[in-house]
């Protein structure tokens, strides 16, 4: 199966032009009802149309395949792996925690390798095979450490599962689930602030063992 | 009225909304989907103190798909009405973009708003901002003290002349900020004059008269939307400029906007735990009974509103103590507004008074809980009332047994495995019990479901699940057939999701009109002849699984789907409510812990490694205990950070965070956390509320810090008055 994403309104990509207008503001004209001081804004705080069409980023089609189902999209090449699943696909189980690779909230597998979405670049992609927590389970049937996650009470508020759950298929898969102690360093890349550990820890060791 | 079978309240059971979130299908604030959503990004001044003299956006507006930059120069005036129903701290909040002044480094001083994410955060980078920059005070110990807040009883500088021992000791404890996992976020939708947004937050009665308050609209043209909460630990309990940002944003570009802070931002754009200088002045007699304690504690407020919080508590009623003072001050400096941080108060005062007792405990040769023990009060010394339930030393015995206390050595440094310096500590927790007026909308239908509608959110702690548990009970259904709505303002009202208060006051509000419905029920059944329970007392009526029969007669009874169905009935519905706390209380109510840890410490270089950590709670009853454990350990991994890694660093030249993102910020990670056991005793408080709950979010993080500080202290020898303890401490 495969969607095609209408062009988004950043492409197609267009030559760079240098900003003509110089708005500076000066700001003891400021404050009172939408007062535009001196005028340089035209009557509106809306850009101006030609404002609007000046400087358009690159962007790049790219095809991937995500949870099993093709797509083709045009992204923007700054668009984040993260950002294309949460902003334009509609998949938002992957989390923003950081947009820095500090946290894991973002995990997802890429060619089943689990990485951080948000350091990947979507434009990188072309080809890849991903898989976020919407494609884990089978249909309605949860994958076992997405159900020893809900029989451990492996979580709290949930932001960071997805993640955490992502990264324990990886960390299962690359056999680094071997001990608690194993576990605890390989899945550190993903912080819980609610201290869910010692259930992730037993939920992922469950998983492993039974595998 | 027949007290109802418990079956779902005190089990172990799984959360009912588990499978949204291990299934990534739980939306949280930034994830609801909304039509032509377009996006906004922050700018941050980037000055400590001074004004604006000017902004060049040319750049910015340059970029294509921008729509919309704005700032104090071009933007709508606000009316900022007064809000009384709100958290805002007393003072004067931060109004965005209304004026040329910078009050603290990153301030909001303009947003973007663009059709793209990556347009917008380009252009946010484009914007030029000129100030004019003063020197920003930042540091604690060089501001200006506000007036204190005073207590005093007996004389506490006869009471210190008198004692035996006396000990002047002065302790630090950085800045933390709560960093949930979930940034803050806020989609705002205009409808007119009506304004929809769906926010992180743990009060979305607050946010929204905040909004209408601001905007200046009827409380109704707002409504707050926020099912689920990527945690909050005390951040979302009153509505930040940003949310305000949001929804200017969205009027001026006349499209639903959606904001979400950067992680950096939310240092700076939310509140966070103060840093704190507390002083305590402590005398007792030579076996250790406590004779006087001064506190005199000051932390870090902003210069536009006087935030503070319940840190005397503890110093008040802990432990018996007939000469007791306290000086309370705030200082203004050139930051945001601090905000509750778990176990706001307490945590930090029970650092300070554990951290001494244990002081006290080695100076005299006591061990430490019998030291507790021998200063355990009677009644609240403060106020004179007695005790709702205070079962500490139980907490103290059960914790002992279950910890191996026996094994510690009183003699510090002279436990030794390899490189590794062994220490156990311990300190007790005390968080008072709050409850407020709550309500919450039962409905029972036809089909013998049950639908509960109450305002409440849950950030974690498990408010869908327990109060579907208390709920189903009260009603007599299984878990399965009631479904629990939260997180929308058109739900009836209830207080802030914080201070350990839900389940006492929501709850309750929950219990009353689950009851309500029952009892209708009951009515109908009791006066309808074709009934099988017709003529029966009501009070000899229960419900259980959806059947109401007679007490000691199941066989005599019929379905919730029968009767209504027979009396042409589509549902029975009742408001529930709660009024709170009374407004005299006749008892003093507080949940208790004692927390128990062992600590390794490398002795060359300083590094410490929680091995163990165990919390025995008095908290009343448990409403749902496989929750109500994954919370304890929850405490302890935020005690584990607030003892050993949390600690905001500010550049004073410029009044800059320097470690504001999660890699410089060190929270507990996995391998950071050993093993922990949680200990609930059994029992209720029936003076607190109709659930007999004392509240758990906030005790099960207070005593952690210390315990662990204890533990390092009776490993190495070395006492580290401040917070973090860093291995450079112990170097």
């Amino acid at each position: 199966m495969s969607t095609e994403l209408p062009e988004s309104e950043s492409s197609p990509p267009t030559e760079e032009s240098a900003p003509t207008r110089r708005t500076f503001v000066a700001t003891t004209t400021a404050v009172g009802g939408v007062v535009i001081a001196g005028g340089v804004f035209g009557g509106s705080i809306l850009s101006k149309p030609e404002a609007a069409a000046a400087s358009a980023a690159p962007s790049s089609r790219v095809t991937l395949t995500v949870n099993g189902r093709k797509h083709t999209v045009t992204v923007d090449n700054r668009t984040s792996l993260l950002d294309l699943l949460r902003e334009h696909l509609d998949l938002t189980g992957s989390k923003k925690g950081c947009n820095a690779g500090a946290c894991g909230a973002c995990t997802v597998l890429v060619d089943g390798r689990r990485v951080n979405s948000c350091l990947t670049l979507a434009v990188r992609l072309d080809g890849a095979e991903v898989t976020t927590i919407e494609g884990l389970g089978d249909g309605d049937r949860l994958h076992p450490l997405q159900q020893a996650f809900i029989d451990e009470d492996a979580f709290q508020c949930g932001y960071c599962t997805p993640g955490q759950i992502m990264s324990g298929v990886g960390c299962i898969e690359e056999g680094h689930a071997g001990s608690k102690d194993e576990i605890r360093e390989w899945m550190s890349g993903n912080i819980c602030r609610c201290g869910c550990y010692p259930k992730i820890v037993r939920a992922v060791e469950q998983t492993a063992r039974r595998k | 009225m027949s007290p109802q079978p418990q079956a779902a309240v005190g089990a172990p059971l799984s959360r009912v909304d588990g499978r949204l979130k291990v299934t990534g299908k739980a939306r949280y604030a930034a994830e609801h989907e909304v039509n032509g959503v377009v996006y906004a990004v922050i700018v941050d001044a980037s000055i400590g103190r001074g004004r604006i003299t000017g902004i060049d956006t040319s750049a910015a507006e340059a970029q294509r798909g921008v729509l919309s930059v704005i700032h104090h120069g071009n933007a709508p005036k606000l009316p900022y009405k007064d809000n009384k129903a709100s958290n805002n701290p007393p003072g004067a909040r931060l109004r965005v973009f209304q004026d040329d002044k910078v009050r603290f480094h990153g301030q909001p001083v303009a947003v973007v708003v663009a059709t793209s994410l990556e347009a917008a955060q380009h252009a946010a980078s484009l914007v030029k901002v000129r100030y004019d920059a003063e020197q920003p005070s930042t540091e604690l110990s060089k501001g200006k003290p506000d007036k204190p807040t005073s207590y005093a009883r007996g004389d506490v500088e006869a009471g210190l002349r008198k004692a035996d021992v006396r000990l002047d000791l002065t302790y630090r404890l950085a800045r933390n900020h709560h960093n949930a996992m979930e940034p803050h976020a806020t989609i705002a939708r205009w409808n007119g004059n009506k304004l929809t947004v769906w926010d992180k937050t743990q009060w979305v009665v607050g946010t929204q008269t905040e909004l209408s308050t601001v905007f200046d609209l009827p409380l109704k043209s707002v409504r707050v939307i926020s099912p689920f909460v990527g945690g909050g630990f005390g951040s979302g309990l009153r509505c930040w400029p940003h949310t305000v940002v949001a929804a200017l944003a969205a009027r001026v570009a006349k499209r639903p906007v959606k904001l979400v802070l950067s992680r950096k931002q939310q240092y700076f754009a939310t509140g966070f735990r103060p840093e704190y200088e507390y002083r305590l002045r402590l005398g007792s007699n030579r076996q250790g009974r406590l004779i006087a304690m001064a506190h005199e504690m000051e932390h870090e407020t902003s210069s536009y509103e006087t935030f503070s919080e319940g840190v005397l508590d503890p110093g008040r009623m802990l432990y018996s103590t007939p000469n007791v003072s306290q000086a309370y001050r705030t200082v203004p400096l050139d930051v945001n507004t601090p905000i509750w941080m778990r176990g706001p108060g307490p945590a930090t005062a029970s650092y300070v008074i554990e951290s001494a007792l244990d002081e006290l405990a080695d100076r005299i040769g006591v061990d430490p809980i019998e030291l507790r023990q021998r200063n355990e009060p009677d009644e609240d010394e403060s106020s004179g009332l007695p005790w709702s339930t205070r079962r500490l030393r139980e907490c103290y015995t059960v914790g002992a047994r279950e910890f191996g206390w026996d094994r510690r050595s009183a003699k510090p440094r002279s436990r030794r495995e390899g490189d590794w310096l062994i220490g156990m500590g311990m300190a007790a927790g005390v968080y008072h019990t709050a409850r407020m007026p709550a309500e919450a909308h039962v409905r029972l239908d036809a089909d013998g479901t049950a639908v509960v509608e109450t305002a409440a959110s849950d950030m974690g702690p498990g408010t869908y699940t327990s109060q579907t548990q208390v709920a189903a009970d009260a009603l007599g259904l299984t878990v399965r057939t009631v479904t629990l709505k939260l997180g929308d303002s058109l739900f009836p009202q209830t207080p802030p999701h914080g201070g350990s208060m839900t389940m006492a006051s929501v709850g309750s509000a929950v219990l009353d009109g689950c009851n309500q419905v029952r009892r209708q029920a009951i009515k109908l059944a009791i006066e309808d002849k074709e009934s099988p329970l017709y003529g029966v007392n009501a009070d000899d009526v229960v419900v259980r699984g959806g059947r109401l029969h007679a007490k000691g007669n199941p066989t005599r009874g019929e379905t919730y789907q029968r009767l209504l169905s027979r009396n042409d009935r589509t549902h029975l519905e009742s408001l529930g409510s709660y009024s709170g706390a009374p407004s005299t209380e006749r008892h003093s109510l507080h949940a208790y812990n004692a927390t128990f840890a062992e600590v390794a410490v490398d002795a060359a270089l300083g590094l410490v490694r929680v091995r163990r950590v165990l919390g025995v709670y008095d908290a009343g009853r448990i409403i749902s205990p496989k929750l109500a454990e994954s919370q304890a350990f929850g405490g302890m991994v935020g005690g584990i950070g607030q003892a050993l890694l949390e600690h905001t660093v500010t550049d004073h030249r410029d009044g800059r965070i320097v470690n504001a993102n999660l890699a410089d910020y060190l929270v507990p990670v996995n391998a950071d956390v050993p093993d922990l056991k949680a200990i609930y005793l059994d029992g209720e408080d029936r003076e607190a509320d109709p659930l007999g709950v004392k509240g758990l979010g906030e005790v099960v993080m207070v005593g952690v810090a210390p315990a662990i500080a204890n533990a390092v202290f009776n490993a190495t020898g070395r006492r580290v008055r401040q917070l973090p303890i860093t291995a450079e401490a112990l170097i």
